[in-house]
């Protein structure tokens, strides 16, 4: 126990006297996603603005004289288009709609730019006229920011959790192969379980504080990003318990990923071999994440026991509002078992003279 | 004489990549330790000399359970290579230049930490600290970080460290190389200081002067075989050391080429 201590020491030593790597590692995801939402947000919410302020042109054609005053309160008519100068108009973007209206009883025809955010405005504006429809969504705010957040977030959650287990775990172990510091470990009498215990423990909390920085980025930006598209999102919408089960799922996966990335460095010859060779597993974890929206909250029992894309679910239904504590629980366990067996898996590599000194 | 080690039959192959095999004629395997069985006894500076690639690092790397042997066996101050390694680790100080330090940590914070992975008590290893660093002159740079050490200061360091659990049995692959004039001396005097603190040196050599200046007795290895054990005298009482060296080698490949 007192060697896995001095190994977990050391590991933090590492990261935390380097300011340039702390620095990197904690710091810049968070300020970069914090910045980029931010960015995101602004220009969202200046194009939504955009086509708040001004009512869609159109130009109509045979309007019967009982529709006149109901068309132009919705659109800015346009008189001065012929039939064929107004349909270049809309192919421009400087028109945004035409309709024409029969002189018998045929239809009524509308042409829209369907490349144009405001002419689709525009058109299901016409369409609504039309048809006189009356559309009213009695959708709340709460449950629609509910919806976007439990699709979205798991994926984002691991991607930024993958990246920051990969700031810190190829340089720990490939890095130390590379340099052939490992061999000096290896020559004392630490048992090789206590070297792939106080690693991962280590890189496990590196990694996490990691995520952490990116997941604050993306918290304190959120406001910006969900006013942009109608807001709703607020943190009491979740209880306590929920961000209970998020943290213990979280944790468990950064201690798969770790490990996961962990044995990749340790078979890789190099720091670049290692992150080359890590790019296929990047690829299933954002599978997870992807997979994740589409189970949503009628996913099978049996979904749970698959290590990572449990974890990808589980967030997914918290944010949903659809708490399964069974699937909590089986989630939790899963990955701290199949953790437990990386850390054999390692600790089995670490052993082997054919894996630490391949070069 | 007390036997310290004993080395039994060791064997060790490894595959060869493809290039290699087109080199070495077609072989999957070559053969790099072939059998080798020696003892040394404590007190004694035991060398193993013989040309590049014949074995003797292997040799080394195996005592020192950094890699297992296929079969046969050591026993180091009776624990077993390959039954208790851990037992071995803790008995032995390995240094080769293989073994590398962190750049990024400082001559203090390594000896502190490596002395914890030996379990040394605190207080041992704090006195320890003193003795040696001030014997090798690390004390004015225990703050700088080893990256901006010297190649000299970095190997000085190696052996200090290699030593933090002031083992009885130490292993030394090539003590010298690398090293310039001053430092060599350095690491050569503390050798034989140490035998005379009753402790059991093995080390690997392709330089015969330091195996006339320091060794007792010596072991040659040519392609991974032992070729001749005997003590220094004895195998230098007819001719000097080179020239017995090049006989031995002559009557086990012929004409060189």
């Amino acid at each position: 126990m007192k060697t896995v201590l001095t190994i977990i020491k050391k590991e933090f030593a590492r990261f935390f006297k380097d300011t340039r790597l702390w620095i990197t590692a904690l710091i810049l995801p968070g300020l970069l996603i914090f910045a980029l939402y931010n960015i995101m947000g602004s220009i969202i919410e200046s194009e939504v603005e955009k086509g708040a302020d001004e009512t869609c042109t159109a130009y109509i054609v045979n309007m019967p004289d009982s529709q006149s005053a109901a068309y132009s309160a919705i659109f800015d008519i346009k008189d001065d288009y012929t039939n064929q100068t107004a349909e270049d108009a809309l192919k421009d973007g400087k028109l945004d709609l035409i309709i024409v209206f029969p002189t018998d009883a045929g239809k009524i025809q509308i042409k829209y730019n369907s490349a144009e955010t405001k002419s689709q405005t525009a058109y299901a504006l016409a369409v609504a006229m039309v048809a006189n429809y009356d559309i009213v969504d009695l959708a709340d705010e709460q449950s629609v920011a509910r919806t976007i957040l439990s699709t979205v977030v798991p994926m984002v959650l691991l991607m930024l959790l993958f990246s920051g287990c990969m700031a810190v775990a190829p340089e720990s172990i490939a890095g130390e192969k590379e340099r052939g510091t490992i061999a000096t470990l290896l020559v004392t009498p630490v048992k090789r379980s206590h070297i792939a215990v106080g690693k991962i423990a280590a890189l496990s909390a590196i990694a996490l504080l990691s995520g952490l920085s990116s997941a604050l980025g993306m918290l304190l930006s959120l406001p910006k990003l969900a006013g942009s598209v109608g807001g709703g999102i607020s943190f009491a919408m979740y209880g306590f318990g929920d961000y209970a089960a998020v943290l213990g799922v979280i944790l468990s996966t950064v201690l798969i990923l770790v490990a996961v990335i962990s044995i990749v460095s340790a078979y890789a010859k190099s720091v670049k071999e290692a992150s080359g060779l890590v790019v296929p597993i990047m690829i299933l974890v954002m599978l997870c994440g992807v997979f994740s929206m589409f189970a949503g909250t009628v996913a099978s029992i049996g979904l749970y026991f698959i290590p990572v894309f449990n974890s990808a679910l589980v967030i997914s239904n918290v944010l949903s509002g659809a708490v399964n504590t069974a699937g909590i629980a089986i989630t939790v366990c899963m990955n701290v078992a199949f953790a437990a067996v990386l850390v054999f898996v390692l600790t089995q590599m670490f052993k082997s003279e054919r894996i630490m000194f391949n070069k | 004489m007390e036997a310290i080690l004993q080395v039994k039959n060791l064997n060790k192959t490894f595959k060869l990549s493809r290039k290699q095999r087109k080199l070495e004629g077609g072989a999957a395997y070559k053969r790099a330790v072939d059998d080798l069985s020696f003892t040394a006894y404590k007190g004694e500076i035991f060398g193993l000399l013989g040309p590049n690639g014949a074995g003797k690092t292997t040799t080394l790397r195996m005592l020192a359970t950094l890699i297992k042997p296929d079969s046969g066996d050591a026993v180091i101050d009776g624990a077993s290579i390959v039954a208790d390694p851990y037992g071995v680790r803790s008995k032995i100080g390995f240094l080769t230049s293989e073994l590398k330090l962190e750049d990024f940590f400082t001559p203090n914070y390594l000896y502190d930490f490596f002395s914890k992975l030996y379990n040394v008590p605190e207080e041992t290893a704090t006195a320890r600290k003193n003795k040696m660093f001030s014997k090798f002159g690390i004390d004015k740079f225990a703050e700088v970080k080893v990256a901006n050490l010297s190649t000299g200061m970095k190997q000085k360091l190696s052996l200090v460290i290699s030593l933090v659990n002031d083992p009885d049995f130490i292993i030394f692959d090539e003590p010298t190389n690398g090293l310039d004039v001053l430092t060599a001396k350095t690491v050569t005097d503390y050798l034989v200081e140490m035998r005379g603190e009753g402790k059991t040196i093995i080390l690997s050599t392709h330089i015969f002067s330091l195996i006339e200046k320091l060794c007792d007795r010596v072991g040659v290895i040519i392609d991974g075989r032992l070729v001749a054990l005997d003590t220094l005298a004895n195998l230098t009482a007819e001719k000097n050391l080179e020239d017995k060296f090049f006989d031995l080698y002559k009557s086990v490949k012929g004409e060189m080429q």
